[in-house]
Parts: C-alpha cells; structure tokens; sequence
C-alpha cells in the first residue's frame, strides 16, 4: 500500500450541553505518498475539522463518534495507526504530530509565538522528536531556515516573530513544521493571509520542499486558483459531506456534482468575455424604486417610474469627471528616541497619485497590503489630510471643488456624495443597532428627508440589495458576512452618493458569496448609474468589475489602463509580476514559478532601468496609448519590457 | 537595557517631587492647622487658652511661615532622613512610627506573597479545567471572598477563634513582647500572629487575582500560537507552562505597582479591628488632626512603595517580553 492516509467513513460530532452537531459525516478520501491533495470548501464546510482529526487537535467538545483515519507511517513500513482511535494527548498521538505529520497555519501574525525567538521555537520541535543536543538542533533549525529561504539563518535563530513581514513568517512556519522531515504536511489555508506575490512565492516553496523531503501534502483551501495549480487530486467539502473527489483535472473539465459546478462558475476569471456573469449560488435579484433613482435628475418622480433609470442617464454624464485627483502625497512620520532627542524619519505612504474617476464609470485600485490603498481611500474621505496634492470632486452644483482647503463645516455637503464600503462586513456594522436604524443614520445626519421618507427609503434600500424587509428591526449578528456587507452597501447607498468607495468588500467572502455581491454591485451600478472607486488586492475581481485599472505599489500608481489593455498589454515589471502571480483557478494557465521574482517585484529600487525608482531617479507617468499610464523615465521602454 | 534603566529611575525623581507637592498641598487643604484644630478642642472642653501661648506654639512649629517655605523646610528634612516633627504625640516622627513602618512592610509583603501563592494554582487549574465542578467551586468562593467585607471577615475570625480555640488572634505578637526590644522569640511571635491578618486581608485580593488570572488565561489558551505548540507534539502541561501563561503575565507584573498601595489601604480598616500595631490606623488619625508631617510621612512612604513598584513591574515587563524590550520608544 503507497498511502499514507487513509481516512474512512468519517464522523466528527461536536457534543453540546443540549444537542449533538455533526461536523462532519461520512468523508471517505486517501492520500498516497508524495501527493498533493486538496480538500476544498467554503466556511464551514467542516474541511477544517478534519484537517483537526487528523492531527489530533480537535477541540474538546468535539469526538469522532465513527470511521477510521489509517496512518501508515513510510518511515516504519508494515505498520499502521488509527488515529481516530489514539488519545489525543497521549504519548503515541504526540509524536506521530508535529513529528511524522505537520501543520501550518493561516495565520502567520498569530501562529508563533510572540515571545519566543524563532530558533527557540523550531530548536524545540526538533529535540521534541529527535535525540538531539541542543547545538546540533540548531545546525537543523538553521539548515531548514536555509532552505525555505532565510538569507541570513543564523541571524533569523535569534528573531522574534513580530519583526518579520508576514511572508517571512509564514516561511519560518513552513521551517518548523518540516524540521522534523515529517512524512505528511497538513497546510490549512497556507496562503490566505498573503499577497498573491507573496503566495506565489510561498506556494512554489511549499512545491520545492515537498520534492526534497519527498512528502505528501494535504492542502486545504477555498481557492480554487490554489488548487488548480497544488494539488494532484481533490476532494470537495460541502456540508460536512465529501461532494466529489478525483483528479484535479478530471474534476476542473469534467465537474460532476452541482456543488463543483456553481463554485467553478463562481470563480472570476480572466478570460471572461464583457456580458459574461458569474454565477453565484444563489442570485439578488435588485430592484430599484422611485426614491433612488431620483439620484439621476430632480424630475417629477412619476416620470422616473416610467423610464427604467439606466436610458434616464444623460449621455453628455458619462465621461464628465466625478472626481480627479492630482499628485496627491501624504507621509507619516515614526519618532524613534526619548523625550530629548527624537529622530523622526518620515515614511511616503502615497506619493505622486494621479486618479481620475469619471461618472458611471468603475476605477478599479489594485495593490498588494501596504501598498497605500486605503490610506489613498481616507484621503480622498478627507479622513486624513494630505501632505501636497489636491482632490478635485465634483458637487452638486456641478463645479469641480478643490477638498483639500475645506474645514470640517465646508466639508460637510460633499461628505454626503462620497459613501464608503468597508472591508470587514462583521466590525463596520455597530451590533446594537437595528438594521433599520444602520441604514437609516447617515440621512439622519445629513438631515436629510423626515422619518416618512427615511422609512420609505430604507424599504427601497432593502428591496435593493435583495434583503426582505422584515429583518429590519433584526441585529447585525443574526445575518451571515454576505447580507451584513449587503447591509454596508445599503447603508452607503442611502445618501444616493456620486461616488462609491470600496476597500475590498469581498475579501473576507466565500467564492460563491463573492460573485453575489460583485454581481449585485454591477447590476447597481448599471441600474443606477453609480460610480465606483473598487480597491482590492484580487486582480481577478477587478477584472470583473472595474472599467479601468489603476495598479498601485510602494505608494505609486506605476499603471494605469482601461481593463482589457492593462490584462493584454502589462508594461510596468510590477504589473507583469502581479499577473503572473496570480493562481488562476484554470488548468490552461498554469503559475510559471520561474517566473517569480523573490521580493524585488515590489521594491522599487530593484525596477529594471526605465522604471527604478531610487534617490537619484524619480520617473513620472508616460503616456503609453490613449488612457494607458506608465511610470518611467523614457517613453522607450516598450521595447525593454517585452 | 542599561539605557532603559537609566532612564526609567531618572524618571522616577520628578515624580516623586510632584507628589511630595501634591501631598502636602492636599494636607494643608482642610481649612486650618493642627494648631486650631486642637484649640477648638480645647474650646469645646471649656478650657480657657491664652494667644500669646498660641502664637508661641505657631512660630515654634513654623506654621506662621508662607506655605513654600514649609514645604522646603520639610522637603530638605525628607531628603536628609529628617521625617519632621510630630504635633501629636511631641515626638519626632521616625520615633513616632517606630516599629510600625516594618511591620507594615513585613504584614504587606506577606499579603502579596500570599495571594500570588494562592490565586496562580487555582487561576490555572480554573482557566484549563473551564466550567468543571472544581472551576465552579472555587468561583464561590472567590465571589465569597470578593464579597465579604474585610473588617467583618476580620470579626468572624476573632470571635471564633475566641469562642471556639480560647484564643485572641488579634494584634501582631503576644502582648508581653509589645514595646520590647527585638528577639528571636519575639519575632516567632510576629510570625504566629500574622497568619490572621494575611488571611483576612488576602481573600479579596485572591479573589479578584483568580478571576484576572482565568479571564486573561482563558483568552490566550484559544489563541493560535497554541494550537501551534499542541500541533508541534508538545506535552499539554509544557504547552500551557511555556507559552499561553506567559503571555498571562503581563498584566500582573504591570499590576505590582498597584497591588502595594491597594494592600496598603485595604488594611488600615482591618488593622483597627484587629488592633494591628501597623501604619493604617496611625495614618488614620494623623490626617483627622491635621498632624502634617506624620501625615505627610505615611503617604511619601505609601508613594514611594508605588513608583519603585511601578518601576519594577517596567523592568520586569522589559525583561520578559522582547516586543516591549524590542519595539519601545517607537509610535506614531
């Protein structure tokens, strides 16, 4: 027998004071020596739990109340253990983990421990395993800190977590959960918390230390991308239930459960054609009514029912600027020292960004974390006030006003024409009000319409974004991440704003949640002609949703394009690294990890000749065809990047 | 590091200087000084008072002086070891305080020993054994602890001592060794008594430190790093030992700084019931009669406990934890 796990009928039932859960039922799947498998499924779908069994981590009220999980160790041939069937802090179940069976988390901030430095905590595992002394357990530790890519590991022994990025302690995860050369790696969502440059990087390490230790590996994910390019086989997760399983490929070009099928539809891809639509689960269906589409002209709104709003539009709207925003910069600065002497360095967090964003239009703002997105998206807020630059909106007198000058009183009416969405669907929303009260605050604020017209309108809101109006006197808690961002959106639409700001509303979602709520914001968008400002660090969402792209890195926009221009003709070498970055949940177009530059795609200094940005140079944007933007020092480098 | 202590006791002489004002400020606060406060007294017991012997008293005891150069003539006798003269009792302070500061001291010490002793076993066995019998066991009695007062605590322990072992437990020694001079047997003595007043001044604090303790230890056991030890194949004890306490201790090293004053304070009430020769009670009646520089002893004393406890927890929390010894002094 080649496997090295073989999990069996099994069921994982979590025991509470009053009633009995089933996790997880009747998941049959195998694992055979040096595969990859992926086990897939959104939130709650229980692949978790498993990944728990497995290791002997499950929380207390948990049990395994049926089914077997066969580990057969390569190490020692002939013998087998049931897991399932081990105590879980018994002496046999705690060399088998984190000896001969690993893990690594999605976290890599909150995975380690704070205290500890690093070779602390990879020494620890290795003489927890192996009869080792302690200096030939740092001869180890630093030997795999070499190889997932530490350029300095002796100097990486003596660390602490926190002072690394995000990346680099992922790996130094990856380095102690393979110090021991365990026979099989349980990776729970390795990736999820990273940049997609970063996640490249990660999963070709993944790949690499997988074909030097020759282990097999169980990946669990909701990334569909992921998957196509890890894993030799999968098994899909829904409820609990193992749906379908079987070779990567057979099940990417042949899905045969509906399951599969919706989740692959769900996905954004990049060859989507204009019309083409995602395909969630379940579809909002929005309907708009007299109040909101209002937003269009000041008419008799009898007359507005009539006309569906989108042939309302003025065509002489559509291209006229909304907002413009001009070398806009804004730095913070870091005091270092005591009370006497304090050094400040100042740290560029948006530097040089041009924007413009026209009416009806969606301007899709992509960049990996730390790039100034959303320090970018408070600044045209005003919730921070810029350095140098200016921000250019336009009101509702129809004149361009300069924002930066206003003082919080003059603010105040353009407050109401930029609404913002935020990221995390369960902290923007306040949990003691009703949803009724969150959608109905922002019009009390602005004084706008008495309570008859708030009622009216918040009825329309709900109807909008596809929530039945009886939750209304519910609480936020009572409704999934889905509606709560549906709700957000709602709350943002009410002050019928001209411009919508998104810091990436879907990236705390599922897939198929996802594709209901971008394709709610593209039917809003059309049915209400709204404009939109989408900031996300998923090229592929972007994709689906923005007309023109900004790309966004150490605080530049290094290219501008509309969307099928910026796909089809990458300039700037950041651009190139970010598409090829990015796993795309397609087996035509696999990640070439060659291609992946370790960390240089995102330092400026490190840009090839027309694009470095350094002290000595400092290039501007070049106009490369009509509407494509690139920044560099000579017009020439089409050429150079190709 | 050295720095970073260097820095730390520079800080602590300004601070000291601020309270020693604000200290006696708040003494001479209460209109009148010790002076009219004991004529009045005087006054109400018929007592006839003659001014020039007043105005004597008021210029012996410098009290007709401005209130800065009080405050310098006492401030340069702390600095000298003078603690100042008591109007009370007509004696110097240090002679006034006698024993009672190291009992004080002695008595306090033991109190903190006794419910870091105490509330660490049961906190942990409380956060890991979550919502057993044993976890709801000792949440009744920390309830009970928190609850009771501790002068009435302290009273139910007197008398049944007295009804049911014949003995008093009250006070520090047995009355023959009371104004003696120190001696072994004296001092087995102390130790005897202090095990009443460590008990009936501990509970609340016990209490309240198990609750912190299972609270804080609660939040970090569900924490990822921990799953990550378990998932290394470490044993549960070592897992709980190494990682999730010791983030656990932050807060109650932070906290010794304000668990000396806290225990402090809590006890005067307790000292009076019990009659504890300790500085409570003393400290109680010199601020009712205005007796400023008794007064103005204790609480240089009770502030002086609080910054080098401040300042122990600081180096502590620096020793222990790299991203306060790593990271501070940089903010926004």
């Amino acid at each position: 027998m080649t496997d090295i796990l073989r999990i069996k009928d099994l069921k994982v039932e979590f025991v509470l004071p009053h009633m009995r859960v089933n996790a997880v039922e009747n998941v049959t799947f195998r694992i055979g020596a040096q595969e990859t498998v992926a086990l897939v499924g959104e939130s709650g779908s229980g692949k978790s739990t498993i990944s728990q069994a497995i290791m002997g981590l499950l929380p207390k009220a948990a049990q395994i109340t049926n089914g077997s999980i066969i580990f057969a160790d390569p190490d020692k041939p002939g013998t087998r253990v049931d897991i399932a069937m081990l105590d879980r802090s018994g002496a046999q179940m705690r060399s088998i983990r984190g000896g001969r069976i690993s893990m690594i988390f999605q976290e890599p901030m909150s995975s380690l421990s704070p205290l500890h430095t690093i070779g602390d905590q990879i020494c620890e595992a290795v003489r927890l395993h192996r009869k080792v002394g302690n200096s030939e357990a740092r001869e180890l530790a630093k030997e795999m800190l070499t190889l997932v890519g530490f350029a300095d590991p002796k100097r990486a022994l003596k660390t602490y977590p926190f002072e690394l990025s995000g990346g680099l302690r992922q790996r130094a995860m990856i380095a102690m959960a393979m110090v021991c050369r365990p026979a099989l790696l349980v990776a729970d969502e390795p990736t999820t918390a990273l940049d997609v440059t970063i996640q490249a990087q990660i999963l070709r390490l993944i790949r690499e230390v997988q074909s030097e230790l020759k282990m097999s590996v169980l990946l669990i994910t909701h990334d569909l991308g992921v998957v196509a390019n890890m894993a030799d086989r999968m098994v899909v997760i829904y409820d609990g239930r193992v749906v379908e399983s079987g070779r990567t490929d057979d099940v990417f070009i042949n899905p045969g459960h509906a399951y599969t099928q919706s989740l692959l539809a769900a996905v954004p891809h990049f060859d989507m054609g204009p019309d083409e639509r995602l395909k969630p689960l379940r579809e909002i269906k929005p309907k708009t009514g007299s109040l909101l589409a209002l937003n269009e002209s000041e008419d008799d709104p009898r007359e507005q029912t009539e006309v569906p709003p989108s042939l309302a539009l003025h065509p002489s709207m559509a291209s006229e600027p909304v907002l413009a925003v001009r070398h806009l910069s804004k730095s913070f600065t870091q005091r270092k020292g005591n009370w006497f002497k304090a050094e400040h360095h100042s740290i560029p967090a948006v530097s040089d960004v041009s924007l413009t964003v026209n009416r009806g239009e969606c301007v899709g703002l992509v960049g990996e974390s730390g790039c100034g997105k959303t320090t970018l998206s408070k600044l045209i807020m005003r919730a921070m006030n810029p350095d140098d630059g200016s921000i250019l909106f336009r009101g509702e007198s129809g004149q361009m006003t300069e924002l930066t000058g206003l003082d919080e009183d003059q603010l105040n009416p353009y407050r109401k024409r930029i609404q913002f969405v935020f990221q995390d669907p369960f902290g923007s929303l306040n949990p003691r009000m009703t949803v009724q009260d969150i959608i109905t605050e922002p019009m009390i604020i602005h004084g706008v319409g008495n309570s008859a017209y708030h009622r009216k309108m918040v009825l329309e809101l709900m109807e909008v974004v596809g929530l039945d109006p009886r939750f209304l006197s519910r609480y936020p808690h009572s409704f999934s991440g889905g509606q709560r961002q549906r709700i957000g959106i709602a709350r943002a639409l009410s002050l019928k704003p001209d411009l919508l700001i998104f810091d990436e509303p879907t990236s705390a979602l599922d897939v198929s949640v996802q594709a209901q709520i971008l394709n709610l914001l593209k039917d809003l968008q059309r049915d209400l002609n709204l404009t939109y400002l989408f900031i996300s660090h998923n090229l592929a969402v972007i994709d689906y949703v923005a007309d023109r792209i900004a790309v966004m890195c150490a605080g530049r926009i290094v290219e501008s394009a509309p969307r099928e221009q910026l796909f089809r003709n990458p300039l700037h070498p950041y651009t190139q690294a970010l598409l090829n970055a990015v796993p795309f949940a397609d087996l035509d177009h696999p990640l070439d990890f060659n291609k992946i530059m370790d960390g240089k795609a995102s330092d400026p200094a490190r840009w090839p000749a027309p694009f470095t940005i350094n002290r000595n140079s400092d290039p501007k944007m070049m106009q490369f065809a009509e509407d494509h933007f690139v920044r560099a020092e000579r017009a020439d480098f089409t050429e150079i990047a190709i | 590091m050295l720095t970073f202590l260097a820095r730390r006791l520079f800080v602590m002489v300004p601070t000291l200087i601020m309270i020693s004002v604000l200290v006696f400020v708040i003494i001479q606060l209460p209109p009148g000084d010790f002076l009219s406060t004991y004529l009045n007294e005087l006054q109400s017991q018929g007592e006839a008072v003659d001014p020039a012997k007043i105005e004597f008293l008021k210029h012996q005891y410098g009290l007709d002086q401005p209130l800065y150069v009080q405050y310098f003539d006492w401030a340069w006798g702390l600095l000298h070891g003078d603690l100042g003269f008591s109007f009370e009792y007509n004696l110097p302070v240090t002679e006034v305080v006698g024993d009672r500061l190291w009992l004080s001291l002695v008595l306090n010490f033991s109190t903190i020993l006794f419910i870091y002793i105490v509330s660490f076993p049961i906190g942990i066995y409380s956060a890991t054994r979550q919502y057993s019998w044993g976890d709801y066991g000792f949440t009744l009695l920390g309830f009970l602890g928190l609850a009771m007062p501790n002068f009435l605590f302290a009273l139910i322990l007197l008398y049944y001592a007295n009804v049911v072992f014949g003995t008093s437990i009250g006070g520090l020694m047995d009355p023959e060794f009371i104004n003696q001079g120190w001696s072994f047997a004296k001092v087995m003595s102390v130790v005897e008594h202090l095990w009443a007043p460590v008990l009936v001044i501990g509970t609340s604090g016990t209490a309240s430190m198990i609750r912190r303790l299972r609270a804080n230890l609660l939040d970090e056991l569900s924490k990822q790093y921990v799953v990550t030890a378990h998932a290394k194949g470490l044993s549960p004890l070592k897992v709980l030992f190494k990682y999730p306490l010791r983030m656990a201790l932050n807060p109650f090293i932070a906290d010794i700084g304000n668990i000396l004053p806290q225990v402090v304070s809590g006890s005067v009430l307790v000292s009076v019931v019990m009659s504890l020769p300790t500085t409570g009670p003393m400290l109680l009646t010199a601020l009712q009669s205005q007796d400023m520089y008794l007064a103005g002893s204790f609480l240089m004393f009770l502030a002086l406990l609080t910054v080098v406890g401040m300042f122990v927890s600081d180096v502590l929390l620096a020793w222990l934890d790299p991203r306060i010894r790593l990271q501070g002094g940089v903010g926004k």
